[in-house]
């Protein structure tokens, strides 16, 4: 049966209300202010998550009485728990040997978080290898909706975006800001060395060139099968299956747990009790 | 029993999936057990697919679950003791498929009576630019020939480029009888085909076809009957019935999808009727 079992520990909250799949959240509060500075231009912005990462979350509770689990940092040697006044970091200088930083040390080496996007080109948007895109932010203008409008009308017209860097937290971006639904979005980048070269796999270099008559049916195909990418063709079925596992929970309704077969294995099966059919008759 | 990597592809030129081996020894094995019973088998196996390298496995590899039948032989070959696999059932058989063993070779004799042979063997393998075709005028005739002295021969195709001709026999003569009748037929053949040749020396003859009476022997084996070869096209050692081996025959047809389809099995009962050999 669902059972629907309130924690002790943490104030009894409304049930959370589902929203549709379809409606898109609004985000509520910057995540960070600055200002984007283009040579002696600044535009006051504030930045805003634009990308959700929607997988359903569980918490992990006792199954006995069902009461939420916490975590604790204990100590290998003697497995008592450890106050956070007591931990440091230590970087793994060879097997179990650490060289130990305390927080100060490190925090003298971040990167200064100036508040500025400093700009120092101008690019097409589209030239840029969407494999370093690492994740966009929605910009809202802060305080100056003038300065705001004239970066945004000034890119459009020219159909540029402007390159340059962005400090969040303690991690340095390479970052792009370009017109997006009349609106600037930032992107922050990956580094160059963050991404792996594929030409380093000895297959690539042992391709052969195909057949002609291959290559001209492959090619065909393409052409037949060619249309236009629309991402709302793609839904992400785990999720809505636990979803509506999560309602049935809610209901009361009893769970069947299947075992999910795998095609292939499913053909074995089949096979494999004909043969079984086969074998008896003799 | 639980199967492992079954999206593996084993052969890269047809797409052919571990899990489609596993398919076709399930499909093939009523026809298959029969004869691979009470026979120390040879394995090759092809775990990276056939177009890497594989290894042929005598022992019953290490994990080797202990309801797989095996018989421990003295291997005049590895001089050693090997612990050879008994393919005698269905669970056993895919187990091997399992473990990408593509190919399973298997003794003329079996375990109870291992000197003496109840299959003798012609192996009819043409050597370029002698053909397939050159291969099966050599079988009928060799078959002619077999049912001049009375005897009943069976055919099945190599799944490489030859043919296998095969008497089922009573278990009377030793290896060493056989192998000598054998290669007589070979030498008679050769005297009336010019492009025959039976002798060892000779087995590499551009545009010939060597009639192998060798593997009539102690020791050696024969690919099963219906067992898949490790070759890009996933051809199968396949039992034909005599009226099938004619020109135009193309043994690449009879592949891992095709053979499971043929309604008969031509060799179906081969082993109850096993003719009495006579060497004079």
């Amino acid at each position: 049966m669902g059972k629907r079992i309130k924690a002790e520990t943490q104030p009894v909250t409304e049930t959370k209300t589902e929203k549709t799949e379809t409606e898109t959240p609004v985000p509520k509060r910057p995540i960070w202010s600055g200002s984007i500075t283009i040579g002696l231009i600044n535009v006051p912005i504030k930045l805003y998550p634009m990308i959700y990462d929607r997988a359903v979350a569980f918490h992990f509770l006792h199954k006995v009485d069902g009461q939420p689990l916490k975590y604790e940092r204990v100590c290998t040697k003697d497995g008592k728990v450890v106050p956070w006044n007591e931990v440091v970091k230590g970087y793994e200088v060879t097997k179990k040997e650490f060289v130990v930083f305390d927080k100060k040390e490190l925090d003298a080496v971040k990167p200064e978080s100036d508040s500025r996007i400093r700009v120092n080109k101008f690019v097409d948007y589209f030239s840029i290898d969407p494999t370093y895109f690492h994740t966009t932010y929605i910009l809202m203008p802060d305080k100056s909706n003038d300065a705001y409008s004239l970066l945004l009308t000034a890119l459009k017209k020219k159909g540029k975006a402007c390159a340059g860097k962005i400090t969040l937290r303690t991690k340095e971006y390479p970052a792009v800001v370009h017109a997006y639904k009349d609106t600037l979005v930032l992107t922050t980048l990956r580094y160059a060395y963050d991404i792996a070269d594929p030409q380093g796999f000895e297959e690539i270099k042992k391709l052969k060139e195909p057949e002609k008559a291959e290559l001209d049916l492959a090619v065909k195909i393409i052409t037949d099968l060619s249309g236009e990418f629309d991402i709302t063709e793609y839904k992400d079925t785990y999720r809505q299956k636990v979803k509506e596992l999560i309602q049935k929970k809610l209901k009361g309704e009893r769970i069947v747990v299947e075992k999910p077969v795998k095609e292939e294995a499913r053909e074995l099966m089949a096979a494999l009790r004909e043969t079984l059919k086969q074998l008896e008759k003799k | 029993m639980d199967f492992t990597n079954l999206d593996k592809t084993l052969f890269t030129r047809l797409n052919i999936k571990k899990a489609q081996v596993i398919e076709y020894y399930i499909k093939a094995a009523p026809r298959m057990l029969d004869l691979l019973k009470d026979r120390p088998i040879v394995l090759t196996r092809f775990p990276d697919g056939v177009d890497e390298k594989g290894f042929y496995e005598k022992d019953a590899p290490e994990g080797t679950p202990s309801w797989v039948k095996t018989a421990t032989i003295y291997s005049e070959t590895a001089k050693r003791n090997v612990n050879y696999i008994l393919c005698n059932d269905l669970d056993t058989l895919i187990w091997l498929a399992n473990l990408a063993a593509i190919e399973i070779h298997m003794p003329l004799s079996r375990l109870d009576s291992r000197e003496k042979p109840d299959f003798v063997l012609f192996d009819v393998d043409p050597e370029p630019p002698a053909s397939f075709e050159d291969a099966v005028e050599v079988a009928i005739s060799l078959r002619e020939k077999l049912e001049d002295l009375g005897l009943k021969p069976f055919v099945k195709t190599s799944g490489k480029k030859g043919l296998h001709i095969v008497i089922p026999i009573q278990r009377e003569q030793t290896f060493k009888q056989t192998r000598a009748f054998a290669h007589r037929i070979g030498q008679h053949l050769m005297k009336e085909t010019e492009i025959v040749v039976s002798e060892l020396t000779d087995t590499k003859k551009p545009g010939k076809v060597f009639v192998d009476y060798t593997q009539n022997s102690h020791g050696r084996t024969m690919i099963a009957p219906y067992s898949l070869r490790a070759v890009p096209e996933a051809t199968v050692s396949c039992p034909l019935e005599w009226r099938e081996v004619k020109k135009g025959l193309k043994p690449t047809e009879l592949n891992l999808f095709t053979v499971v389809k043929r309604e008969n099995d031509p060799w179906k009962g081969i082993l109850e009727n096993r003719q009495k050999l006579e060497v004079k």
